[in-house]
């Protein structure tokens, strides 16, 4: 960190929160809200002179709350900028009669009590999102007692703990008698990989972390013995399953089982833990003087603000979801983003080291091109046509469209930069005032047209997005599976391209019936383009209905490029109402329509 | 050789409504806090769910079956991290037992005491001849609570 911090290329904010941005690749401009520290970061020597006579006396954050802190203070010793920072919510109040005592003990007079935020604006080329994790509060696991028992810690309070500059110098001592435990037990999988309380993804980490903490415990106190309580012991990574063979080797009991509730013995302040060994599926009880509950890894709890600033998306676990998870692993879906550590997804220090490396290389092949080339699928704006109504701009999952003005008469601008070609604006466009570039609106008419030139009543017409539907139904065909041959697809980027006119004008030249295929939700690989291709078709459902043609004959699927059998299932299904669909009731619609 | 019967599995599946029973995994969770599997170490609801994914039918539909200990208190329910619900398996093999008429006469026979009476400890005429000697009077059915079961079993 110090080297970051004296970096001549390197500008580190500190005890700042991004407030806005705006712009796009290459071209961010970044809004940074600098909190006011109270105290001269420049001038500070750190002396602590500040410290001992400061009388207000907080919990330490940093210490798990195992030891405290002076109101003026720093975060933790190797902290950087190395500089006191004036905590206000517990200070006296910034009165200098009412207290004032580290004003006057400070030599360099750097104390300002005066001091306000500041806000700064930088240019930005790129982006990379490292905003890191939570933990998760095992308070919810009622039955482990984490807030009954005192010697009930979670894994990063065992990290303080042990650690020689924690509280207690190293010495791992329980909380109750101040003593060196004899027995510790580790619970794994807390608030991870549950249905039903916590979260239903592995964690990733706290299986490693406990090893190495079992094999930090033998290696203080050898006489101490540990038993790790687990479902599964995931040692995936280069040299994990060694340390983990070590710890066993060490005398590390691993009994395979979650416990139920965990009794304290009142006098002893012990605790009692029943669980079956499923080994030998005998209940077994364990007598223990110390659990330590390894907690698992949460998203920032503040991370959709950064979601919205920058136009990420989340997974449905709430990390952020990258551009491709295979082939785009660092890089965001916005251009000129990038992603490290555990933002993205959880994950160990080895880990985050080589998506920050890859993060910042892609930043770096941007900076250095100093351009970039992006694909000509853009939208373009025909002015003639544009009755500045701004939709384009409100449906744009990229915001790369810039809204126009009615009164000034200014058009809606689209950066081709930030524009990803999804053409969800140009389906939206009521004027039709949009042209969607290699996906023009001639070209899927003209499609549908020679579709339905021949026989139309035997046709199914598809769209299908380019990421997911079309090569769900790639998959379909090389791996040899069986389906109607009289669906003929339409292939757009995204679904959120199907305008309402292709559907009505297929309709129109006697289709029977029309499908629409999109993403899953949680994989469109437009942010959420895929959500406006829902609502799109829900409202035409209404709008069919409306003249009396059966919304069944419009249909909405979700396919994967991994879900071949999907694809053939639906087209299958699709036949089966293709064959109810009369010669009578095409024309009768033909003929409403053409009204 | 016991061969997987995915029939049973099936079946369970369908009275379950929803295939929670194959998102097990065995991880003990259940069984920690279960007070009959404190007590006995014939019932172990892991090793029940586990009997009823390999679908071993035969060890679990039958009169001696380990599911009878279950003394329903749904701990294991509130324990599960796959939201499984042990539980609702062992009432679901309960149910399979009793259409099958494989169940222990006991049960039978207290099914039949709470239908006839609503009382749920059995009726012996020895408890008569005790009441008699001290005076008390004959043990008479509850009507109220007969007539309440008779509309609750008419609308299953």
């Amino acid at each position: 960190m110090m080297d970051v911090g004296r970096h001549p290329n390197i500008t580190l904010y500190t005890y700042s929160e991004v407030e806005n941005v705006t712009g796009f690749i290459g071209n961010f401009k970044v809004t940074i809200r600098k909190k006011a520290r109270y105290v001269d970061e420049n001038e500070c020597t750190a002396c602590s002179d500040c410290a001992e006579v400061c009388p207000v006396i907080v919990p330490d954050e940093f210490q798990q709350g195992f030891s405290s802190r002076k109101a003026i203070y720093i975060p933790f010793p190797q902290a950087v900028p190395s500089t006191y920072t004036l905590d206000m919510e517990s200070c006296l109040g910034n009165n200098p009669i009412a207290c004032g005592k580290c004003y006057e003990a400070c030599e360099k007079k750097c104390i300002d009590y005066d001091m306000q935020d500041e806000i700064i604006e930088i240019d930005a080329g790129a982006i990379i999102t490292a905003t890191g994790m939570d933990v998760y509060d095992p308070t919810e696991l009622d039955e482990y007692g984490y807030t009954r028992y005192e010697n009930v810690i979670t894994s990063m309070e065992f990290e303080r703990l042990i650690s020689a500059s924690g509280p207690t110098e190293g010495h791992f001592i329980r909380p109750t008698d101040r003593k060196v435990p004899k027995t510790v037990g580790f619970i794994q999988c807390v608030g991870s990989r549950s249905e039903k309380r916590g979260n239903p993804y592995c964690s990733n980490i706290c299986c490693m972390n406990t090893v190495k903490d079992t094999l930090l415990l033998s290696d203080h106190y050898p006489g101490v013995e540990c038993k790790v309580f687990y479902m599964d012991i995931r040692a995936f990574g280069k040299g994990f399953e060694d340390l983990y063979m070590r710890s066993k080797q060490e005398g590390v009991k691993y009994i395979r089982g979650l416990p139920g509730e965990i009794e304290e013995d009142p006098n002893t302040k012990n605790l009692i833990l029943t669980v079956e060994n499923t080994s030998n599926g005998k209940l077994e009880k364990h007598n223990l003087e110390m659990v330590v509950l390894s907690v698992g890894v949460i998203p920032r709890q503040d991370n959709k603000i950064i979601k919205q600033l920058l136009t990420l998306s989340t997974t449905s676990d709430g990390f952020y979801m990258e551009s491709h998870p295979k082939l785009k692993p660092v890089d965001a879906p916005t251009r000129g983003v990038y992603f490290a550590g555990c933002a993205e997804s959880p994950k160990d220090v080895k880990d985050s080291v080589t998506q920050a490396s890859a993060a910042a290389a892609r930043a770096s092949i941007l900076l250095n091109a100093g351009k970039v080339k992006i694909e000509a699928i853009t939208s373009r704006v025909i002015p003639d046509k544009c009755i500045y109504c701004g939709i384009c701009a409100r449906v744009c999952p990229y915001h790369a469209i810039v809204p126009p003005d009615k009164k000034t008469k200014t058009l809606p601008k689209v950066v081709e930069a930030a524009c990803a070609g999804c053409g969800t604006c140009a389906a939206e466009c009521p004027s039709d005032a949009i042209i969607m570039r290699h996906f023009r609106d001639e070209q899927i008419m003209a499609q549908i047209e020679s579709i339905l030139s021949e026989k139309p009543e035997e046709k199914i017409v598809t769209f299908a997005c380019n990421w997911c539907s079309y090569p769900g139904a790639d998959l379909a065909g090389t791996s040899r599976i069986q389906y109607p041959p009289n669906n003929r697809v339409i292939r757009t980027m995204c679904s959120g391209r199907v305008d309402e006119k292709f559907v009505f004008h297929a309709f129109k030249l006697g289709a029977p019936i029309v499908l629409v295929s999109g993403c899953h939700f949680s994989d469109c690989h437009y942010i959420n383009a895929v959500r406006w291709t829902q609502k799109r078709i829900e409202k035409l459902w209404n709008k069919l209905e409306r003249k009396k043609i059966r919304p069944e004959r419009l249909q909405l699927e979700y396919i994967s490029a991994a879900e071949g059998q999907k694809w053939a299932r639906v087209i299958k299904e699709l036949e089966e109402i293709r064959k109810k669909v009369t010669k009578k009731e095409i024309e009768e619609t033909m003929k409403i329509l053409s009204e | 050789m016991t061969k997987l019967n995915f029939d049973f599995r099936n079946k369970l599946d369908a009275m379950l409504d929803g295939d929670r029973l194959n998102y097990c995994y065995q991880c003990g969770a259940c069984v920690g806090d279960c007070p009959a599997a404190k007590y006995s170490e014939e019932f172990n609801p892991r090793v029940i769910l586990l009997k009823a994914l390999f679908g071993m039918e035969d060890e679990l539909i039958a009169d001696d079956s380990p599911i009878w200990l279950c003394t329903n208190c749904y701990t294991c329910f509130e324990r599960c991290p796959q939201d499984v619900r042990p539980i609702e398996v062992i009432i679901a093999l309960k149910n399979i037992t009793v259409d099958q008429e494989k169940n222990p006469v006991e049960i039978s026979k207290i099914v039949e005491s709470v239908r006839k009476t609503g009382r749920t400890v059995t009726y012996t005429p020895l408890v008569d001849k005790r009441r008699q000697e001290l005076g008390l009077g004959k043990i008479e059915p509850i009507s109220d609570a007969v007539k309440e079961i008779e509309i609750i079993t008419k609308g299953l």
